[in-house]
């Protein structure tokens, strides 16, 4: 978290090209998110709810409980560690806007993590919520990469 | 510290409660809280049909949560330099016992399959703490950017 206190980022030519390094791996890992959950868990609503509930008329099994906790698990601790670093950047690089769009970044993907546990729990009705509120922080997320790459290759050499 | 940073801090606080409550979860649906049940799930219970873990098994558990705890408790005790913690030995003993509890945590299972079963409650207790001190912190954190 060095670049936290480094005074101009911009003109920082190695600390610079080091966050547009992680910037891209961040952006990787977003678009292979998307990617991996649509093969699997699934991204829309139908799919989301058939690997939760499962489907008679298809012959698919429910989500068992332990894979389900297990999978949120994990989900909570990336998104957790990709947000904490890509916020920060965001915010050492953005004069404008940051705090209203690291609030929205970050309420979206707590809302989109714990309307999981809501759907497996108790209702389909917050699958909407999940898949709603997945894709408006991703992307938030993405805008948030792209416009930190744009503002660190602007002023860079 | 700039405001914009403590609302980066703020939210690594809840996504960190979050992430307890679903490891809560996880041990109790998967492993349970009692001595009993913590010996059931590593050395197995053929009454229960629960078969035994092996140290491969465990071993593939328990990988990603070195990396994970590791990471985890780094991050979150690094950002203790901006509490008003002021004691540098509470601060160094904070910082021994949350690393200790988490190794502890993780490497107890392949003490219980050896045959130690003493230590079932030793990881009851360390998984407790670490999570008792991860909340202590949290609380730090949270009382010095509200």
């Amino acid at each position: 978290m060095k670049f936290t206190v480094v005074k101009n980022i911009q003109k920082n030519s190695s600390m610079s090209l080091i966050l547009r390094g992680f910037l891209l791996f961040i952006l990787l890992y977003l678009i292979s998110d998307v990617l991996v959950l649509k093969s699997g868990f699934g991204i829309t609503f139908e799919a989301v709810n058939t690997t939760l509930k499962g489907n008679e008329e298809l012959y698919i099994d429910a989500m068992n409980e332990a894979s389900f906790l297990e999978f949120w698990h994990t989900q909570i601790f990336f998104i957790m560690m990709i947000l904490l670093t890509l916020s920060s950047i965001f915010i050492r690089v953005a004069n404008r806007s940051r705090a209203i769009l690291t609030n929205a970044l970050m309420l979206s993907a707590i809302t989109s993590l714990i309307s999981l546990p809501l759907t497996f729990y108790l209702s389909n009705f917050f699958t909407y919520i999940y898949v709603i509120a997945y894709f408006f922080w991703h992307a938030i997320a993405l805008y948030m990469i792209l416009y930190a790459l744009w503002k660190l290759n602007a002023t860079s050499v | 510290m700039q405001q914009a940073y403590k609302l980066s801090i703020f939210y690594y606080i809840l996504f960190s409660l979050l992430l307890i409550l679903s490891a809560v979860m996880l041990f109790e649906h998967k492993i349970g809280f009692s001595y009993n049940s913590v010996l059931d799930y590593y050395i197995g219970n053929e009454d229960k049909f629960i078969p035994a873990q092996s140290a491969a098994g465990i071993l593939k558990i328990v990988l990603p949560h070195i990396f994970v705890f590791g990471l985890f408790a780094m991050v979150l005790l690094h950002f203790l330099v901006f509490t008003d913690l002021k004691s540098r030995r509470v601060f160094l003993i904070l910082i021994y016992v949350t690393f200790i509890t988490a190794l502890l945590d993780i490497f107890t299972p392949f003490m219980i399959i050896s045959g130690w079963s003493f230590f079932a409650y030793i990881k009851i207790l360390s998984f407790f703490t670490f999570l008792s001190l991860t909340l202590f912190t949290l609380w730090l954190l949270f009382r010095k950017i509200r």
